[in-house]
């Protein structure tokens, strides 16, 4: 206590000092400055009255809810709020658009399965991908439009265009969302977290099982009907489902006759459920059943088949990790004859961003039976590493290897370098 | 009278300095503010954190989730990023993933001011936004997040 005051009293002897040696003029200064302050506290003082008077709640100064302004003033802007809503509301079509240049090499000169865009017969060159426009259109709060146009390069730097998905969206709440139209069918998590955008994907290309129907996939990877989606009320597990039906008109590439076999099918279903639990961020478990019936028209005479894809998935991204995993079992059975196919196939992949680099690993794993029709896949497996590398938020260089397995053939590598690019 | 002067102008400087230390430490609590139409009153750090990465699009109700965000730089934008638990650039390509799987429609709207925020929470009755607790204006109601408001201890939005 007494050196608080010996304090203060120094403290006021050398202020009283420094206000006598003080110059007349920074005397007059000090005055005008201390009326300046005085005037504004009694502006301050009046304001705060004003207001208060306005809103009797805002005089308690707890961080309670803030409260409301007067009825006519929040009724008042009908006139601004055009303004504020062009201001505020992306309006009209938004697009985006994806590219990529590609530059592929292989160890060998024939066609081979999900080298799609590749020229066979070289062993290395350009070509371009897919270029997706993506338009989306908001009609109401609820309401939207999405599609995505594809032009593919085909062989010989020929392009045809592709509608991968046309969409009408409705999403009545979090617990039901509808879409009506083309869309990619949600059998395991690939195909819906990528789409066709390359520059969303980590490495150059879709894993093979995942490969799209008509660039060689072995999956009904695209269907016209009606996909519903929505959280299931399940606290923090975080529970999710998808459930699809409509027809999946696909396109099996016939990598020998580089022909196509058209699976006249009828109407598929799909149901699956995934979790993200909210105790860990980043973390989806799911999987999914898929029942089609099918023509097989690989042989001579055509037969009907059912066809039943189980999906399993975990998947892990978040703290620049990406961890993703996903296996198949692809069951064929057919009608006439009982014989039952079983094709097993997973694939998985893991990468960590450095800064601007993104170095990944992949492993994939395809099992075809003999006799069925997708025989030609036989058993492939192997890796894949190579590095992702973002210029910037929409650029992105890959560089990839891969290295294949391949039962009753010799070995295949490749290197693939890919420009992906968003606009 | 020198000396009185001279005590008046210290107590406003010490008046100064505590206004600003008292202000520094208030504007490190980032509000969650919704429009005043909105029943929401306490939303858990996981919701927002759907919310904000457009997992949960709806209120209770159906209300459609309108998300307002600042643009870069600002302390609001921070908090959001840390909440999420993303860089910037990780949130900009996030965002074009979410558009291009059609899990939005669009990239939550950026804006420049809480002005601009002020004006959104009171034009869309779903409108959601974070805004530093200091610049919370009439008009913006403030929600709880796991039960604390701004300013109390154990305030998760800083």
């Amino acid at each position: 206590m007494r050196y608080n005051r010996m304090a203060i009293v120094l403290l006021l002897v050398a202020s009283l000092s420094h206000a006598q040696d003080a110059a007349p003029s920074e005397r007059e200064m000090i005055q005008q400055l201390v009326q300046q302050v005085k005037a504004l506290q009694e502006k301050v003082t009046v304001l705060e009255s004003q207001q208060r008077a306005g809103d009797p709640a805002n005089a308690d100064a707890t961080p309670q809810p803030v409260s409301p302004p007067p009825p006519q003033a929040a009724d008042k802007p009908a006139q601004p709020a055009s303004f504020l809503q062009e201001l505020h509301e992306p309006r009209g079509i938004q697009w985006r658009g994806f590219g990529e240049v590609d530059y592929k090499v292989l160890n060998q000169r024939t066609p081979e399965l999900g080298t799609y865009g590749f020229v066979p017969g070289s062993h290395g060159n350009f070509y371009t991908g897919d270029f997706d426009l993506l338009l989306t259109a908001r009609i109401n709060d609820k309401a939207s439009v999405l599609s995505e146009i594809a032009f593919g390069e085909g062989e010989a730097q020929t392009f045809s265009v592709d509608v991968e998905r046309v969409l009408f969206n409705y999403d009545y709440n979090d617990h039901l969302k509808m879409s009506f139209g083309r869309y990619h069918t949600g059998i395991g998590y690939y195909n819906r977290a990528f789409h066709s955008g390359t520059w969303l994907q980590t490495t150059a290309d879709r894993p093979l099982v995942m490969e799209f129907a008509h660039d060689g996939g072995v999956l009904p990877t695209q269907a016209v009907g009606l996909s519903f989606t929505g959280s299931i009320p399940s606290g923090k597990l975080g529970l999710n489902y998808i459930a699809e039906y409509g027809s999946s008109d696909t396109h099996l590439q016939n990598l020998a006759e580089a022909g196509i076999d058209d699976e006249d099918n009828g109407n598929h279903v799909n149901v699956g459920l995934f979790a993200r639990p909210e105790s860990i961020p980043g973390l989806q478990i799911g999987g999914s059943i898929y029942h089609d019936r099918i023509k097989d028209r690989s042989h001579e005479s055509e037969a009907s088949l059912g066809q039943t894809i189980v999906n399993g998935h975990i998947v892990y991204i978040r703290h620049g990790i990406e961890f993703l995993n996903e296996g198949f079992l692809i069951r064929h059975a057919y009608q006439q004859s009982s014989t039952v196919y079983n094709m097993p196939a997973f694939y998985s992949q893991i990468s960590r961003q450095f800064h601007r680099a993104r170095p990944f690993f992949r492993y994939q794993y395809i099992n075809a039976n003999q006799g069925g029709f997708l025989e030609e896949f036989v058993l492939r497996h192997g890796p894949s590493f190579g590095v992702r590398f973002d210029f910037n938020d929409s650029i992105a260089f890959k560089t990839q290897l891969d290295h294949t397995m391949r039962k009753g053939q010799p070995d295949l590598n490749g290197l693939h370098l890919q420009l992906a690019y968003t606009f | 009278m020198h000396t009185k002067l001279t005590i008046a102008l210290i107590a406003i400087w010490l008046a100064g300095l505590a206004g600003i230390a008292a202000a520094v430490a208030q504007t490190d609590d980032v509000a969650v503010v919704v429009s005043e139409k909105n029943h929401v009153a306490n939303l858990t750090k996981p919701e927002l954190r759907k919310i904000f990465a457009g997992e949960k699009r709806s209120w209770a109700g159906g209300q459609a989730i309108r998300l307002f965000v600042r643009a870069p730089g600002a302390h609001e934008r921070a908090v959001l990023l840390k909440l999420l638990d993303m860089s910037e650039s990780e949130y900009k390509q996030y965002w074009t993933a979410q558009v291009f799987r059609g899990e939005a429609q669009a990239e939550p709207v950026a804006l420049f001011s809480n002005g601009m925020q002020k004006e959104a929470v009171a034009l869309y009755p779903g409108a959601l936004a974070l805004v530093n607790f200091q610049d919370v204006k009439p008009g913006m109601k403030v929600v709880r997040v796991d039960g604390h408001l701004p300013g109390e201890a154990g305030y998760p939005l800083k």
